[in-house]
């Protein structure tokens, strides 16, 4: 049996430590400087992997992590636990009931700004495909797709972290894009975790229907039948075994579980892990402190090791490409805050909150960067789209919370009558609707 | 506060004491009395009733009795609508099964379909037992308002000891971009702060309406929602809780992703008074 020898884990246990030691010291000095701790952790990757250490000193930087051998293979698995982890946690926020409760509000502003921005971002890449780095044209669909799916979704902790801060986060404003982005999140994760299928690399003894209807089903019973069988068992692990041991263990072996089905079936381990996180989250019997002691555990461990080592894989100078960035920032900026803002705007709300909600669900953080190197491995985008995709997530995450402070105090000076003007609108598209199909006959 | 009580009476084991409940919330409302049954008319059973009643010292001049046949949810809140009933009373079992708790009993259907401020009894006895404690769920629901007039009413009405007001502190999404960001200290400052805001709203809620003389504990609980509310209902031993109802009537999609108040009817910690208008 093969194994790690004496060198091999001194060296995994010496990257382990510089990158915990550089996560942190970079997310403190974000911190500091009122930015999310993922813009430091990625500067640290940055700073550790080739694009800085890298080209100063090859020699140094392939030394402390070697490009290949047993400690780089044992770092992989790190970092795809780490990943698996993330999802897990990113699904424990998604609260069913408050989606549900938002009713048709959300509804409006999570569709506009899941449909709006994936057309958008769909569009602009299938017909220049070459422009965005896609040399294969059997992959030209899904390519299209992802980059797609990768200009819908939303970073959820950021939206909410951001709402503190501007004292909207239990206002009805607040509510509704908390409630939008939990939807964006459902849906885009499905959405990817069918394109990863549709790539067809991962599973070799099933059909893209079978995966696809396994994926739905799968997700179906954890949200319904799961849940409910987690709602009975909790209460005795809750109570029967050490706390909060048993369901820290508990909890993770299950969402690996899921995770192993979903990677099994064809798509990405990370939608297991998702579900898996939103069926347990939604249970009354996992306690606010349990969750924070799971999110202590994950985001101070696992999260900069994943962070960190997005640096490492790419290198960021080499692969920067100016106007491609730019393009995939102006297509994210565009489609959210047009789809977002148009969404709200339809559910009742005024021109500056609509403009500050598309502000808000703008934000892609750590989800972006998660969704864009699980694309760089499966080798459905190229390290120039992945270098441009983190920047947008990170301009976007960035200037988020200045832009909806901006757009809401434009709210004073916001005089038109906008009931009136949807009220308006709505009759218009209704009639245009509802005359169309006559005209035709 | 309520003119006109329906009572929705079965004949059960407990139907006698649903009367005495029936009588003592007429007294502290001052409205009149209208009790419905559903089911057969039949000589022995309105005798039945007529025994009942006079055990129970109920007017049978002054209350009006109806007798339908049907469905009972269904028949039961036409009634109400009909005949302009302020407040509901039923009797309910605590706790649902699984398949009741899908399928929906006639007390469940009642609630989750309610035409007008519904109360739930959940152990009537034939002796009346006072009540000491009363929970408010303030938050920002259609009836809020109503609720708190109720609570302040039935506080002075009912010599009540204490009422809790209670709020529920959410952190949709914030754990995650909380644990990773703050110190302890600023952990710390964030969750006192967003307390001190649940308080004012408390405060808020609790302005114009007539708490003079009554023991407030304004409370701030996190968890669940309508969960941690239930919860907190048993661990202070409430005799009431006090809920606004819903914007819209519950279907099966609100017992799957359940409303707050789906943990409550599931669960029914005391008598539940659920206020319409």
């Amino acid at each position: 049996m093969e194994k790690l020898n004496h060198h091999e884990i001194t060296s995994l246990l010496i990257q382990l430590s510089i990158l915990l030691a550089m996560g942190r010291l970079m997310a403190e000095i974000a911190r500091k400087i009122n930015q999310p701790a993922v813009v430091g952790e990625i500067l640290a990757g940055i700073i550790l992997g080739p694009t800085i250490l890298g080209m100063a000193s090859p020699e140094i930087f392939e030394w402390v992590f070697p490009p290949e051998g047993a400690s780089f293979i044992a770092l992989d698995a790190f970092v795809q636990v780490a990943v698996v982890l993330l999802l897990f946690i990113a699904g424990l926020e998604v609260d069913l009931h408050i989606v549900w409760q938002q009713g048709k509000q959300a509804m409006y502003t999570s569709m506009f700004g899941l449909v709006i921005p994936f057309v958008i971002g769909f569009l602009f890449p299938y017909y220049f495909a070459g422009f965005f780095g896609n040399a294969d044209e059997s992959y030209r669909l899904v390519f299209a797709l992802f980059l797609g799916t990768s200009m819908s979704i939303t970073a959820l902790p950021v939206i909410a972290r951001i709402l503190m801060d501007l004292n909207l986060f239990r206002s009805k404003m607040g509510m509704l894009v908390i409630s939008s982005a939990m939807i964006n999140d459902i849906l885009g994760w499905l959405i990817f975790s069918v394109i990863l299928s549709m790539i067809g690399k991962n599973s070799d003894s099933m059909s893209l229907y079978q995966t696809i209807g396994l994926t739905i089903g799968f997700t179906l019973f954890m949200l319904t039948l799961g849940k409910g069988a987690m709602n009975k068992v909790l209460p005795w692990i809750n109570r029967k075994l050490a706390w909060p041991g048993g369901l820290l263990s508990l909890s993770l072996a299950l969402c690996f579980l899921g995770a192993a089905f979903t990677e099994f079936i064809g798509i990405h381990a990370i939608f297991g892990a998702f579900i898996i996180g939103v069926a347990l989250g939604d249970s009354e019997h996992i306690s606010e402190k349990a969750k924070e002691i799971i999110h202590q555990f994950i985001n101070n461990i696992f999260s900069p090791l994943f962070f960190v080592s997005i640096g490492l894989k790419v290198n960021f100078l080499l692969n920067f490409d100016f106007m491609l960035t730019l393009a995939i920032c102006a297509i994210a900026f565009v489609g959210k805050i047009l789809g977002s803002g148009l969404g709200t705007y339809f559910g009742g709300f005024s021109k500056a909150e609509s403009l500050a909600a598309g502000f808000g669900m703008n934000a892609r953080g750590a989800m972006e960067i998660i969704l864009g190197i699980v694309a760089l491995e499966a080798g459905l985008i190229n390290e120039k789209v992945f270098v441009a995709l983190v920047i947008m997530a990170l301009v976007t995450s960035m200037t988020s919370g200045p832009l909806m402070k901006l757009s809401l105090k434009l709210q004073t000076s916001d005089t038109s009558h906008p009931a009136f003007e949807r009220k308006f609108i709505r009759t218009w598209v209704k009639e245009k609707l509802t005359k169309s199909p006559q005209r035709k006959v | 506060m309520y003119k006109k009580i329906g009572l929705a009476l079965a004949f059960s084991p407990t139907c006698k004491a649903i009367l005495s409940e029936a009588k003592r919330y007429k007294h502290l409302f001052q409205a009149s009395l209208t009790l419905i049954h559903i089911g057969e008319k039949t000589e022995e059973n309105e005798n039945y009733l007529r025994l009942l009643m006079q055990d129970s010292q109920l007017d049978p001049e002054t209350t009006e009795i109806i007798w339908e046949e049907g469905k009972p949810a269904k028949k039961i809140l036409s009634i109400c609508k009909r005949e302009k009933i302020d407040l509901l009373l039923a009797g309910a079992l605590k706790q649902e099964n699984l398949y009741n708790y899908y399928v929906g009993s006639v007390a469940r259907r009642i609630l989750r379909k309610a035409v007008c401020s519904v109360m739930m009894l959940v152990e009537p006895a034939e002796e009346i037992k006072p009540i000491h404690e009363i929970v408010i769920d303030a938050e920002d629901q259609p009836y809020v308002q109503q609720a708190m007039q109720a609570g302040a009413y039935l506080g002075k009405a009912a010599s009540v000891h204490l009422i809790h007001v209670v709020r529920e502190l959410k952190l949709y999404g914030l754990a995650m971009s909380i644990t990773s960001e703050t110190s302890e200290f600023e952990k710390s400052e964030v969750r006192k702060s967003m307390v001190n805001e649940e308080l004012k709203k408390v405060e808020e809620k609790l302005k114009g309406h007539d708490f003079d003389r009554l023991k407030v504990n304004a409370k701030i609980i996190a968890g669940k929602s309508g969960f941690e509310l239930m919860q907190f209902s048993k661990r202070v031993g409430a005799d009431l809780l006090i809920v606004s109802a819903p914007e819209k009537k519950f279907d099966l999609f609100d017992r799957v992703f359940r409303h707050d108040l789906e943990y409550i009817f599931a669960d029914l910690p005391c008598n539940l008074l659920v206020v319409k208008a």
